[in-house]
């Protein structure tokens, strides 16, 4: 099957959504290693004519064995201070296991640079730069190790090999601080720029001033030995030999043996002196800049977690507790302290954050930010207060983590929606580290908006989270025949859900997927009146005990009634079932129902006879597709709706934008610029498409709530559907009546 | 100081209408399966109020949550319990069965009476399933204690409460001794969501469960038997509603019209 928008393999792995070309950018490192082992070992058999003096003209070369040092000093000192603040975080479960997966990760996001490429421009920018740092340091080494070891290698082919590819990568490197040098002066209100500090300035001018230095040391010396001598060997360094022509055209003296001291020799000595001061220095802001991230990025894909990204930690022994969830900078563990320093501002994450886009009071970069600044600013006086009296500390910083240094309302914006996390190069998980703020104010502190307050209320006392509303669990069963309850014998349960069955809107799609799973002939049977809240709001909303309480009665319940499989109507439903009741010992196979349906039609058990002609537009919710990567499944039924023409949004796939329901904003006033249902749904709009459909009752409700304000006219307004109606519509017909047909 | 919050748990008024009915031989609502009752909202409302008033007075203070009903009142009790109250008192017995607004205020009474050090009393300005707003009153009648009811806001300072008491056309402040009663309406503001601290310590408290021999009440006295009021029957009204849309070529001429027509109908 393919999609022309599905520009991505669609791997079910969530969050590792790769692009096709990842194997070829991201090898950058294998050419250079290679490259330079045979080298050297070519180079040790040959013995040829090429080559040259290493250490030419510099009269004092120890002294960047002298920066060598004062650099690995200070690089070690810095992780020490660094270490030492993340220390004070809380221990982290199992970062240790799993090391195949986590090596992979390395490879894959730390060499591969994977995540960093979802940004095609800044893919090419920060490849060129990184293989540039990455094999000018090789050649480095090499020529380190032909000076000052027994190991003779840099002659002959292989030294004209090393001269043409010193010089491409170079050159490479000079193209990427071009892009970087664009886009951090010229292109205006760009991400990048949105968090710039004066390091910024330094990293990406003094980097191109390496480079810059860097072919001029080359060049000179190419004046002075190769290109009158050798002009063969000169132009395989193609770069330097362009620009020592360049320079040598000004007539400046070259050496001989009556002017030992010519002006080109002089430049030589000068530039040498600048290239190898600003490489060390260049370095060395490693320590002070976000340079850091050449060192905590790669571990962090290390730390990477292997679990389902859909799935938030669990607070063990709850009932135990100090203080629960987060409200102080050393209850994080000290994974998610250390993922601070590697953030490294590019703003990715809140370019795509859907309350950032609708101008609400949350970025996810700035709130990583606040955090290291804060760690920085409290973590040492944190750290003496342990050493001398042994407790946790929590009353040592004078301002508030939360509520001063990241304001409630800003927690609150946030939908969990994993864009950020998608997008973050560094791999840093921000969702996890928000809820635990959230899980703080409200279990701890009791601080949380009223509408909010009053869903979490009504789940404790109603068992589900829609106050007021009219409906029972069992009205959608009205008119549909029998409904078998689950007792046990059956394949399946149909979970229907609390919005699937309490919220008018979404009783015909709790319908269409009830008969078509009759139509399929699945053995299945529904709870009913039975049906609680799961509790997967109250944990998004922060509240973990109540979440624990529910999952544990749940899961007792579904053991009791001998439940195997499960299908849902509803994608958040669907995630808590299958990757947050393991952590509980609830092991259940779980479907969405668009998973089931879709193996339905293939293989023949639903077969869609009407035509449903229309243009229609496909809404990823986050739940069924970031957090679980099931984005083939519904769009399988889209194409086998006969008449039915998918037309996808800029924003699909693991770059699809929230509905604006998610983490219990469903439940929740929005404050900002603009509804994020209504930017959403003006891009559905902008399709052209007849209908929106999608696969969550929440997805449908923003939709329909949207559309009237984003379309005023009534007449040509799209409209939004699940992908249970459009197939209701393609094997019943379009006014099919409820019961069910014997053929 | 000494407060008490009287607790009521009442079926859920969010019950929906096809999940709502009444046995019409007995008169009585019969429970709705799935249905859990629940605190009524006004005792919620006077529970944060005496809270306010425990939180502004120190640690020798507190709240008991005393609730007149069956078994299941106890999840009544624990939730103003984990809002912060101290004690938990239910009075559980056969005899209070199917009382009404006055015997239901005579039972509190005692109960207040047996606790002995009270100095004020908070109720709901109304139950939510029946709406009778009478208990507050008829409870400071039993103590003969001075009331002031339907309260938006409560204040307490040296020995006087006053209370700010929501009239139709605005509000008034009115300020007396303790011991007194005061019943809280909804202009209060919002009862507090629990910490998880105080609900963990709220399951692990013990409440106390009092009965008609306890509180040294003669059984004929209340419940059923003491009984003043009857209830002759009890019917879902039928209800019926119109739709009429307001002819007019313009939003003006539409709304002149709903006017008219509201005008005609006595309706303003
Ligand atoms: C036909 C009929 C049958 C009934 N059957 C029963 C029954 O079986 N069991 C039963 O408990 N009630 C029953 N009631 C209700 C009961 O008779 C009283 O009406 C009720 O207990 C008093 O509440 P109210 O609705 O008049 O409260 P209101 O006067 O509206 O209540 C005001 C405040 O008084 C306090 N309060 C009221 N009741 C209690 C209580 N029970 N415990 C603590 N504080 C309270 C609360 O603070 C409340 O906010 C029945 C009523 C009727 C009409
Ligand atoms: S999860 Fe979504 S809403 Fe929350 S910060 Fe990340 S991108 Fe923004
Ligand atoms: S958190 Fe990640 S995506 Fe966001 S600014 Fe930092 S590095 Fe970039």
């Amino acid at each position: 099957m393919t999609h022309d928008a599905t520009v991505e393999t669609l791997s079910n792995t969530a969050m590792a959504v790769r692009s096709k070309s990842s194997s070829l950018l991201g090898a950058w490192w294998g050419p250079a290693v290679w490259i330079s082992a045979t080298g050297v070992f070519a180079g040790t058999r040959a013995s040829d004519i090429a080559g040259r003096e290493t250490f030419f003209n510099v009269a004092q070369p120890w002294v960047v064995y002298v920066f060598l040092a004062g650099l690995v000093g200070l690089l070690t000192f810095g992780f020490v201070r660094h270490a030492s603040l993340w220390m004070i975080g809380k221990p982290t479960d199992g970062i240790l296991k799993e090391i195949p997966a986590r090596l992979r990760n390395v490879g894959r996001y730390g060499a591969g640079q994977d995540k960093v490429r979802r940004d095609r421009y800044a893919g090419i920018m920060h490849w060129c730069i990184s293989s540039s740092i990455i094999v000018l340091t090789i050649v480095t080494a090499q020529v380190a190790l032909q000076d000052d070891t027994p190991l003779d290698f840099l002659h002959g082919n292989y030294y004209l090999f090393f001269s043409f590819y010193g010089d491409l990568f170079g050159l490479i490197g000079l193209i990427g601080v071009g892009m970087a040098l664009y886009r951090r002066y010229f292109a205006s209100h760009h991400r990048i720029r949105w968090d710039e500090r004066v390091e910024d300035h330094l990293i990406i001018v003094g980097l191109g001033l390496i480079l810059v230095t860097g072919f001029v040391v080359e060049s000179a010396r190419i004046i002075e030995t190769e290109l009158v001598q050798h002009p063969d060997w000169a132009r395989w360094s193609f770069v330097s030999w362009v620009l020592a022509q360049g320079i040598d055209s000004f007539g400046f003296s070259v050496s001989s043996p009556e002017n030992p001291q010519s002006e080109i020799l002089a430049l030589h000595t000068w530039s040498w002196w600048v290239h190898v001061v600003l490489a060390f220095s260049w370095l060395g802001l490693i320590v002070f800049t976000r340079l850091d991230h050449l060192i905590f990025a790669p571990i962090n894909a290390f730390f990477l977690r292997t679990d389902a990204p859909g799935r938030l930690a669990e607070i063990k022994d709850i009932e135990e507790q100090e203080v629960f969830g987060v409200g102080h900078v050393q209850d994080f563990t000290w994974k998610q302290l250390f993922e601070l320093d590697a953030c490294v501002r590019c703003g990715r994450c809140t370019e795509v954050c859907p309350a950032n886009i609708s101008g609400q009071p949350l970025s996810p970069m700035h709130l990583i930010q606040d955090l290291k600044a804060h760690l920085a600013d409290v973590g040492p006086d944190i750290q003496m207060h342990r050493h001398a009296t042994g407790d946790a500390g929590r009353e040592v910083s004078p301002i508030a983590m939360v509520g001063d240094v990241i304001k409630d309302e800003t927690l609150w914006a946030c939908r969990t929606c994993g864009a950020c996390v998608q997008e973050c190069p560094v791999l840093i998980e921000h969702v996890p580290t928000i809820v635990d703020m959230r899980r703080f104010l409200v279990m701890n502190e009791a601080r949380l908006p009223a509408n909010a307050q009053a869903a979490l209320e009504n789940i404790e006392m109603r068992g589900h989270p829609w106050r007021g509303t009219a409906l029972e669990r069992t009205t959608w069963m009205e008119g549909l025949g029998e409904v078998a309850i689950f007792d046990g014998t059956q394949d399946y349960l149909y979970w229907v859900g609390c919005s699937g069955s309490l919220v008018e809107r979404n009783l015909p799609i709790t319908q269409s997927v009830f008969k078509l799973l009759r139509e399929s002939g699945a053995s299945f049977g529904v709870m009913g009146q039975e049906e609680t809240c799961n509790g997967d709001p109250a944990r998004r909303l922060g509240n973990e005990y109540l979440f624990q309480i529910l999952a544990q009665q749940l899961i007792e319940t579904f053991n009791g009634k001998n439940v195997q499989k499960v299908i849902t109507n509803c994608p958040h439903c669907f995630n808590t079932f299958k990757n947050e009741y393991p952590q509980f010992n609830g092991n259940f196979e779980v479907l969405h129902h668009t998973e089931f349906l879709a193996g339905a039609l293939e293989d023949g058990r639903l077969k869609p006879k009407y035509a449903v002609t229309s243009d229609v537009t496909y809404h990823d919710s986050c739940y069924l597709g970031r957090m679980n990567g099931t984005y083939d499944a519904p769009r399988q039924i889209i194409e086998m709706v006969p008449g039915a023409n998918l037309v996808e949004m800029q924003r699909n796939l693991s770059r699809g934008l929230c509905c604006g329901a998610g983490g219990g904003n469903m439940w929740q006033e929005e404050i900002g610029e603009r509804r994020v249902n209504h930017v959403r749904t003006e891009e559905a709009v902008s399709t052209g498409a007849d209908q929106v459909i999608s696969n969550c009752p929440f997805c449908i409700q923003m939709f329909e709530d949207g559309v009237p304000s984003i379309q005023p006219e009534e007449e040509g307004r799209i409209k939004p559907f699940d992908v249970a109606e459009l197939l209701e519509a393609a094997v019943f017909g379009p006014k099919m009546d409820s019961n069910p047909t014997e053929d | 100081m000494h407060l008490v919050v009287c607790a009521k748990q009442i079926p859920d008024p969010d019950t929906p209408p096809s999940a709502f009915k009444i046995d019409e031989a007995t008169n009585s609502v019969v429970p709705a399966p799935g249905i859990s009752p629940i605190l009524s909202q006004f005792d919620g409302i006077a529970a944060e109020a005496a809270l306010r008033i425990k939180e502004s007075q120190g640690d020798d203070s507190k709240v008991t949550v005393i609730s007149m009903g069956a078994d299941s009142a106890r999840a009544a009790i624990k939730q103003v319990l984990a809002m912060g109250a101290d004690e938990g008192v239910l009075l559980n017995d056969e005899a209070f069965e199917g009382g009404d607004s006055y015997t239901t205020a005579k039972v509190l009474a005692a109960a207040i009476n047996h606790l002995g050090d009270v100095d004020a009393v908070f109720c709901g300005r109304q139950a939510a399933d029946w709406d009778m707003g009478q208990v507050g009153l008829l409870l400071s009648e039993e103590l003969n204690w001075a009331s002031a009811i339907i309260a938006k806001g409560v204040e307490y300072g040296d020995g006087n409460i006053s209370v700010q008491r929501v009239l139709t056309d605005g509000f008034e402040t009115v300020s007396t001794q303790l011991p007194a009663v005061v019943t809280v309406s909804n202009e209060f503001g919002e009862p507090r969501y629990p910490k998880l601290p105080q609900i963990m310590a709220a399951a692990k408290k013990t409440v106390t469960q009092l009965g008609a021999s306890d509180l040294g009440l003669d059984p004929s006295d209340v419940g059923a038997s003491g009984s003043r009021l009857k209830v002759e029957r009890l019917y879902i009204p039928e209800t019926d509603s119109n739709v009429e849309f307001m002819e007019g070529d313009t939003p003006q001429e539409q709304a002149a019209a709903l006017v008219q027509k509201l005008q005609a109908d006595k309706l303003i």
